[in-house]
């Protein structure tokens, strides 16, 4: 199989997954009691039965579930995710705020993890069974074990209010790319990348530590090459394959991370309208969140899987 | 975590709306498709063999706040100990738990359900919901109570024109509804909550309640002198008074909701009202009695009541059909719909439209006649004056609004009869209505004109004009909020001596808002909020959960802020279930309920416990003398395991018997 049709192939199979998540989300919306009708109306002693019929019917929400689904995907189509019940904006022009946010967050959490995981596994491989190598195994069963809620409560606690380092409230008055805006990155992004530095660390580690005693470095090493060229030059690049395909699934960690941080670290992204969303029986928000982050996830992956066949022809032939 | 705490909050939200639902209205009388239901049938489990209902299986439900859950299972276990009941407590999200026990059907199951509520001034707000046989299937009457004389009761203490014009009668009747009910015990009330707000102690004079005052009272509350927010970051508060008054500055304030509009009529939440009361005004104002004060209003007065209930309107009645679901199909208001007609039930209905009820009013068919004389020279945000028309347009404005139901079950209309004189009619003679009547906030005609309805909002594009001591500043949605205050604000042009007859406070009470600028950061998460306010991000800080509260309140640094403002929190038992039906079994688990122990361990303190059903702000309109119904209620409420005890065996006795 070419490279191309294997990359086409993967691209249609991500139709199905997407229509799949909808419907689930959908169906599992709708099967949950509470609509926002009825949230907005069940304590109120002045709403007549004849007025909550009234709202329900304007916000498209009688009828059987499958119709109001069929309206709502024909409309998604088009790009009109609709609007929120209650304040009747625009599901879209929330996700354009949102997404960016959300975006910068992940990226540098992800950033974050790559950057202290590399190295530390390379050192762990190194050397493999020394205090070095225990140290960082135990620094990442600590980090994949941590609850990043619990973390970012604990980071917030040591770091903002006993030692007055960092602020508490996100920057609501700063755009995104302004630098000081990472002072506020640090704390979020740490929460959010840590288990993925976990994780990423172990696998660099036990990769490296494999072609570490594969025969071409033996040879390499009779060579007479210095050890600092055997690891960077030869090792390194053979290690990093496995590597950079969990990089990208870390991906879906990162974003369902996101609802948790954001909510604990008042972080304006998707994840944090996420959850208000559900709570507020915001259907059309919860649906075009779940959408986004699908994609998301579900490119990821696509970029996992085209990367490794890349990296490793073999997997081409599978 | 993040779970418990949307779940108070929501469970806030939806308090605080109910609140202003019967801030902002005069009536609950039309009811439609859950018109009175009898008792129906018993379903509840047969006697069992031994001829006693003992040891009785009692199901409790709730949702919502952790520490409601915690309170029935504290009252679960103290039904458990005495070894009559085998008790379970089953709890839901706050969500699903409304849909459960709002429907109708719920009243069959024989569950003890427990939620919370909240009410008013306005007596009615504490038994009317919840004991109103025309609330079974709505809010909030769950286990279908259904005592006639008692709906007779609760009907002649608010409307008919005997107690609209005679303030006494209707304390009488609150005190009787309020003896019945504490002889009945259709309902248990458990304790009464608190608003709370922490600051830290740069904020001087910060007063509660109500929400427009919160940060200038203009002295509406005793002691006077304590009512004027200002910042001084040098002394800490607590040790100053009025003459250490520091202007300038900005407030930030931390709330743990988005507001979800700018528009007045179209949110209720709590965020979108603190952030509305700073921008906009109303005819009157309510001090922490509920005593009306004229606001923008120079003066009011009642010109007429009159006999009618809402079938007078029939000859201005025009027919309207129905949709399959039960709505009426108009597109105009509805002002009142013919109390014969139920829109589920029949294809047409007949209803009063807006412009059928101006002629109504204009030819004397109302309930009650108010006029309200506007004052000269008000300001809006724009620079426009304030006239009748704004006043008009706005009641106009609330039409097909989300906060319409509330408005409009009580209003008939409002007609401006020169520039600056209004009458608004109400549909039926209402003991509440002098206070209910003027909810509406006064916005500015040339702005309604402009927008689509709902869109007062900057989201929208649109600034919100009214004629409040602040005027907006800046919004990012999700985010923060800024106001500043407003150079132009009437009472500050006419100082505060002038503009109020009312105002008896010192010389050195300011005319105006001493606080420059208020930003309100929107911080959902209830931790982050308390940490911001340690770290010093911001200033003040609401919802703050009652055992954080305890922190704050031993540390000299931060000032807690808490007024009784009318949540309360209830049990009813399920009387159309045997053997609830057995008044001696619901006043043994009356006696059950440690009251005292709920509010000490479970809220921190944070709380009172409701020895009588009417808690602080509602007695001013709802008993004659509060005294001596305490005297005579308490006791009835009070935890008694041996008085509970007894009736108890008195029942098993009588069940031996009668096996």
């Amino acid at each position: 199989m070419s490279l191309r049709r294997f990359v086409v192939r993967r691209a249609l199979s991500v139709v199905p997954v997407l229509f799949g998540v909808s419907v689930i989300t959908f169906g599992l919306f709708h099967l949950t009691p509470g609509d926002p009708v009825s949230q907005l109306v069940a304590l109120n002693p002045d709403v007549s039965a004849a007025e909550e019929a009234r709202l329900r019917e304007r916000w498209g929400l009688s009828g059987p579930v499958w119709r109001q689904y069929l309206a709502w995907l024909s409309n998604v189509l088009v790009g009109d995710f609709g609007r929120e019940l209650r304040t009747g904006r625009a599901v879209s022009g929330i996700l354009w705020r949102r997404l960016p946010e959300t975006i910068v967050l992940g990226v540098f959490g992800w950033a974050f993890a790559i950057a202290i995981a590399i190295p530390a596994g390379i050192y762990a491989a190194v050397n493999k069974g020394r205090l070095g190598d225990v140290a960082a195994r135990v620094l990442a069963l600590s980090g994949v074990s941590i609850p990043n809620f619990w973390l970012g409560l604990l980071l917030i606690l040591v770091l903002s209010l006993y030692l007055g380092l960092f602020p508490v409230l996100p920057p609501s008055r700063l755009p995104l790319y302004h630098p000081e805006t990472l002072r506020y990155l640090l704390l979020p992004g740490v929460t959010i990348g840590t288990a993925a530095a976990a994780s990423v660390t172990r696998v660099m580690r036990t990769s490296m530590a494999e072609e570490l005693n594969e025969e071409y470095v033996t040879a390499a090493r009779a060579r007479g090459l210095p050890e600092r060229t055997v690891v960077f030059k030869h090792v390194l690049r053979n290690s990093l394959v496995s590597v950079v395909t969990l990089a990208a699934t870390l991906t879906a960690g990162i974003v369902a991370g996101s609802v948790v941080v954001e909510s604990v670290f008042n972080w304006p992204g998707l994840g944090s309208e996420f959850v208000r969303a559900i709570d507020r029986r915001e259907v059309n928000v919860v649906m075009a969140i779940t959408l986004v982050t699908a994609v998301a996830v579900v490119l990821a992956n696509l970029l996992a899987d085209v990367l490794y066949a890349v990296l490793d022809p073999r997997i081409r032939y599978d | 975590m993040a779970n418990r705490h949307e779940a108070a909050d929501e469970s806030r939200r939806l308090d605080r709306r109910n609140l202003l639902a019967t801030i902002g209205a005069a009536g609950t009388a039309g009811f439609a498709g859950c018109g009175g239901q009898g008792a129906t049938e018993p379903s509840g489990s047969a006697d069992s063999d031994d001829g006693g209902p003992f040891p009785l299986s009692v199901r409790l439900e709730t949702g919502g706040t952790d520490e409601r859950i915690r309170m029935v299972e504290v009252i679960a276990e103290s039904l458990q100990q005495t070894g009559y009941f085998e008790t379970e407590v089953e709890t839901y999200e706050w969500n699903a738990y409304l849909d459960r026990v709002i429907n109708p059907a719920y009243q069959d199951d024989g569950y003890l359900p427990a939620i919370g509520l909240s009410g008013t001034f306005n007596p009615h707000s504490f038994c009317n919901p919840i004991h109103n046989s025309a609330n079974v299937g709505a809010c909030c009457n769950l286990t279908g109570i259904a005592d006639p004389e008692l709906d007779e009761l609760l009907d002649s203490a608010r409307y008919g024109i005997e107690v609209a014009e005679d303030s006494r009668l209707r304390a009488e009747t609150y005190d009787e509804i309020w003896r019945t009910l504490a002889e009945e015990r259709y309902t248990s009330f458990v304790h009464f909550g608190v608003e709370t707000a922490v600051s830290n102690a740069d904020v001087h004079g910060f007063a509660m309640w109500p929400f427009p005052e919160g940060v200038f009272s203009y002295g509406l509350f005793s002691p006077q002198d304590e009512q004027v927010a200002w910042i001084d970051g040098e002394r800490p508060a607590g040790d100053t008074d009025l003459s250490d008054l520091t202007t300038g500055g900005t407030l930030t304030a931390a709330v743990s909701t988005n507001p979800d509009s700018f528009d007045p009529p179209h949110s209720s939440d709590t965020t979108s009202t603190i952030v509305q009361n700073l921008l906009f005004e109303a005819l009157v104002a309510n001090d922490a009695e509920g005593n009306v004060y004229p606001w923008l209003a120079e003066r009011y007065e009642l010109r007429d009541v009159r006999d009618v209930d809402r079938t007078v309107y029939e000859e201005y009645m025009r027919s309207a059909g129905t949709t399959a679901e039960g709505a009426v199909d108009v597109d105009e208001q509805v002002i009142v719909r013919h109390p014969e007609d139920d829109p589920a039930a029949g294809d047409e209905v007949r209803v009063l439209l807006p412009e059928d009820a101006r002629e109504a009013a204009a030819d004397g068919t109302y309930g009650m006649w108010f006029r309200y004389e506007l004052r000269e020279g008000v300001e809006f945000h724009d620079g426009n004056e304030l006239t009748a028309e704004d006043v008009v347009a706005s009641y106009e404005y609330y039409e097909n609004s989300a906060t319409a139901p509330q408005t409009f079950d009580s209003v008939l209309a409002a007609v401006a009869v020169d520039e600056y004189v209004v009458d608004v009619y109400a549909q039926v003679p209402d003991a509440e209505a002098e206070r209910e009547l003027p909810g509406v906030s006064v916005l500015s005609a040339d702005q309604i004109a402009e927008v689509e309805k709902g869109s007062i909002d900057p989201r929208e594009g649109v600034t919100p004009v009214g004629t409040g001591p602040y005027e907006f500043g800046e919004f990012v949605d999700e985010e923060y909020l800024e106001v500043s205050k407003f150079d132009g604000y009437w009472v500050e042009t006419r100082g505060v001596d002038a503009a109020f007859e009312w105002f008896d406070g010192p010389d050195s009470f300011p005319d105006g808002p001493v606080i420059d600028a208020i930003e309100v950061e929107v911080v959902p998460d209830d931790a982050t909020r308390t940490g911001a306010l340690r770290s010093g991000e911001i200033d003040l800080t609401y919802d703050v959960s009652s055992a954080t509260l305890e922190d704050f309140d031993d540390d000299d640094g931060y000032l807690v802020h808490a007024v009784e403002a009318g949540g309360y929190d209830y049990l009813q038992y399920p009387l159309n279930v045997e053997p609830w039906d057995d008044p001696r079994l619901r006043e043994a688990v009356n006696h059950l309920i440690p009251r005292r122990r709920i509010v000490d361990n479970v809220l921190n303190g944070w709380a009172e416990p409701a020895w009588t059903p009417i808690p602080r702000i509602a007695r001013g309109a709802g008993t004659t003398d509060y005294g001596a119904l305490e005297d005579a209620v308490r006791p009835l409420n009070e935890y008694d395991v041996e008085r509970a005890e007894a009736l108890l065996d008195e029942m098993a006795a009588e069940y031996d018997e009668s096996s």
